[in-house]
């Protein structure tokens, strides 16, 4: 235990002194939290959306429309005909196009289902101003439709809705981020172990009364601490910096950040079973960590995902750790229910160790 | 054979196969308390494969290997209490302080040395608070040679020790395990240096091709093979060989990393002769020099081919 220990601190002394290691452990994924937090977040209210309004009906009905969208506190609608704003989209002055199609107030009295038509202009690059644009329009639909239909009052537009919906793009976003990061840490893993055994050092370790698990269990628990840390600077920042309301069962949350971090080494574990020298396990590694980053829905929705995509994510066990963060911290909307994340958590884990155990190499 | 009767190193027939390939085979051996034992011989001639079987790391396929009068393949734990085994290289943790390393290897020994009197011993004083990574590759074996002594072992094993260091920094290290074997401590070493085994060692194994070829003390390996001394020079073109072999005093001519070289009973005569010959075929001997043989000279002989080839 006392080995254990020292080990342990070794491991500890090893990853402070090393700049390039506390860089790509540590302030990576916090430099993601900034970075995506400033882009999507800021301090809520402040960001406003420019959206192109273009109104080609020009009847009462549609200036209803534009009294419903110029409502909405966090559209700004700048006026103008349909080549305007495609233009102005097109230079990034604008960031969507609302359009009030000719008849549409002609559409509007005549109460035909799906007569009158509400035209969006959206870039799907930009996920996260679509979802806010998107919102916008399906509100201000839905109110025009109470109307028409039940006759009853106009169900007003709420901003704060909007609002709490901005800051989720953060909220969400937060917990992906440290997904991601337990996933790197886990998975990057593998590379210091095949240096070591490449170089001897696994095997010659071999020749002390050390047992040579002592010295991966150091390396596992070093991890772990990382992984705590990452988490608490992570949630910290999203908290401190961009408003984020942890709002979830916190002890969930770290059991979580424990078994997904834990599922990660295990693969990294596995990863340094089955490679040679250090070039193959920093290749290897990428090819690994790239798609996962990108088809786990981290940096947007796993819902936008094209179908056959969200078929290959939901085989990427990034996916689930992801779900389970985002559930647990800040209620987010499930891909699938908790039991099942943890479950198929668990499994990598077991899976991954019992190949590790059955394959790796000392030399 | 050993010098107190006591052996510490104790290898009756070793045999290591990998697939086709007999790394080990059929190696015997003995090691006295208190003895610097090498291992020489060409990269895969089976020295290192030896070593750690010794140490451990192997499991042998056949045959009877015993250290510290205990089997290695029963008691390996005891075993490495009481042994010490260079680490070929000490990058494991390359940001530790040389303080910091010697102290965590102690820490998984049940008896070690204090970390002062280690650093002392390999005279890294000046450099106890440099990391590992920013030492000098003489300083770095050194480092590694302390931490196979954190145990105060009775037993060292040193793979190639000294192999890839600049001759100054190769002479300070030769100090350092002449200053072991002082304290009593026995080692066993490999290398593939000549000079390094004949300065350092009591006794010698030339092993090739899995087989120890010829064990003794060098003087006595040199001796049993050559009673001659040897001249050799340069010379262009090549003096005929049939010639110079029939040269007073000659007891063999052979050419030797393109040196011609005579080994001779009588130095005075065979110059003499070599000189005239020469003079009769209008070819200048240069560099023309008169040496002992060597280890190199008696592996030369066991294998027809230079150990550094």
């Amino acid at each position: 235990m006392k080995t254990l220990l020292g080990l342990t601190v070794a491991n500890i002394k090893s990853l402070t002194r090393d700049r390039a290691a506390l860089f790509w452990t540590i302030f990576f994924p916090i430099m993601f939290v900034f970075l995506f937090g400033w882009i999507f977040g800021g301090s809520g209210g402040d960001t406003r959306i420019s959206v192109g309004f273009v109104d080609q009906d020009a009847s009462g009905a549609s200036a209803g429309m534009r009294q419903a969208f110029s409502s909405v506190q966090i559209l700004t609608l700048q006026y103008g005909t349909l080549e305007q704003e495609q233009a102005a989209m097109q230079h990034g002055d604008v960031s969507a196009i609302i359009v009030i199609p000719k008849d549409f107030g002609a559409g509007l009295t005549s109460k035909q289902a799906h007569a009158a038509v509400i035209q969006y202009y959206i870039d799907p690059s930009k996920t996260q101003v679509d979802q806010i644009v998107v919102g916008a329009v399906t509100q201000v639909q839905n109110g025009a439709n109470l109307t028409i239909a039940g006759g009853s009052e106009v169900v007003s537009i709420s901003p704060q809705t909007l609002t709490s919906n901005n800051i989720g793009a953060v909220a969400y976003l937060v917990p992906s981020i440290l997904a991601m990061a337990l996933m790197q840490l886990g998975v990057f893993a593998a590379i210091p172990l095949v240096q070591q055994r490449e170089k001897g050092i696994l095997k010659r370790i071999g020749a002390t009364p050390l047992s040579r698990w002592k010295l991966v269990g150091s390396n596992v628990l070093l991890r772990l601490l990382v992984a705590i840390v990452d988490a608490v600077l992570i949630i910290g920042i999203g908290m401190v910096f961009f408003g984020v309301q942890v709002v979830g069962n916190v002890l969930a949350a770290g059991a979580f950040v424990l078994l997904g971090a834990g599922a990660f080494l295990a693969i990294g574990f596995m990863l340094a079973s089955f490679l040679k020298t250090e070039e193959q396990a920093t290749g290897v590694v990428q090819v690994v960590q790239m798609p996962m980053m990108f088809l786990s829905g981290i940096f947007f929705q796993f819902d936008f995902l094209p179908g056959f995509l969200q078929t290959v994510g939901r085989a990427m066990p990034l996916t689930y750790l992801a779900d389970a963060l985002r559930q647990t911290m800040v209620n987010g909307t499930q891909i699938v229910p908790l039991t099942t994340d943890f479950a198929i958590l668990a499994v990598w884990l077991v899976v991954c160790l019992g190949i590790s155990t059955r394959f790796f190499r000392w030399e | 054979m050993t010098q107190s009767g006591e052996a510490v190193i104790r290898v009756a027939d070793l045999k290591k196969y990998y697939g086709d390939v007999k790394a080990v085979d059929g190696v015997s051996f003995e090691v006295g308390r208190g003895e610097v034992f090498g291992m020489l011989g060409p990269n895969g001639a089976g020295k290192t494969t030896t070593i750690e079987v010794l140490e451990g790391l192997r499991p042998p396929d056949s045959g009877t290997v015993e250290v510290l009068g205990l089997d290695v393949c029963k008691h390996p734990q005891p075993i490495k209490e009481r042994i010490g085994v260079q680490l070929q290289s000490v990058s494991l943790y390359p940001r530790l302080t040389v303080t910091e390393l010697l102290d965590l290897f102690g820490s998984f020994f049940k008896h070690r040395v204090p970390t002062k009197q280690l650093i002392d011993a390999v005279d890294l004083g000046e450099r106890a608070k440099a990391r590992s990574m920013n030492l000098s590759g003489g300083q770095q074996q050194r480092l590694s040679i302390a931490l196979a002594l954190v145990n105060d072992p009775e037993l060292v094993f040193l793979d190639e020790p000294t192999t890839g260091l600049d001759p100054q920094a190769r002479r300070s290290l030769w100090d350092l395990i002449k200053g072991l074997q002082a304290k009593g401590k026995t080692v066993m070493l490999t290398t593939h240096y000549m000079e390094e085994a004949a300065e350092l060692c009591d006794r010698v194994a030339i092993m090739d091709h899995g087989h120890i070829l010829e064990m003794g003390a060098v003087p006595d390996l040199i001796g049993r093979r050559f009673k001659e001394r040897a001249v050799f020079f340069d010379s262009n073109p090549k003096l005929p060989a049939d010639g110079l072999a029939k040269l007073g005093g000659v007891t063999r001519a052979a050419v030797e990393d393109g040196q011609t070289v005579l080994y001779s009973k009588d130095i005075p005569d065979t110059i003499g002769a070599l000189l005239s010959m020469a003079d009769g075929l209008s070819v200048e001997p240069h560099n023309l020099g008169i040496r002992q043989a060597t280890l190199e000279d008696v592996f030369l002989d066991l294998t027809g081919r230079a150990l550094r080839d």
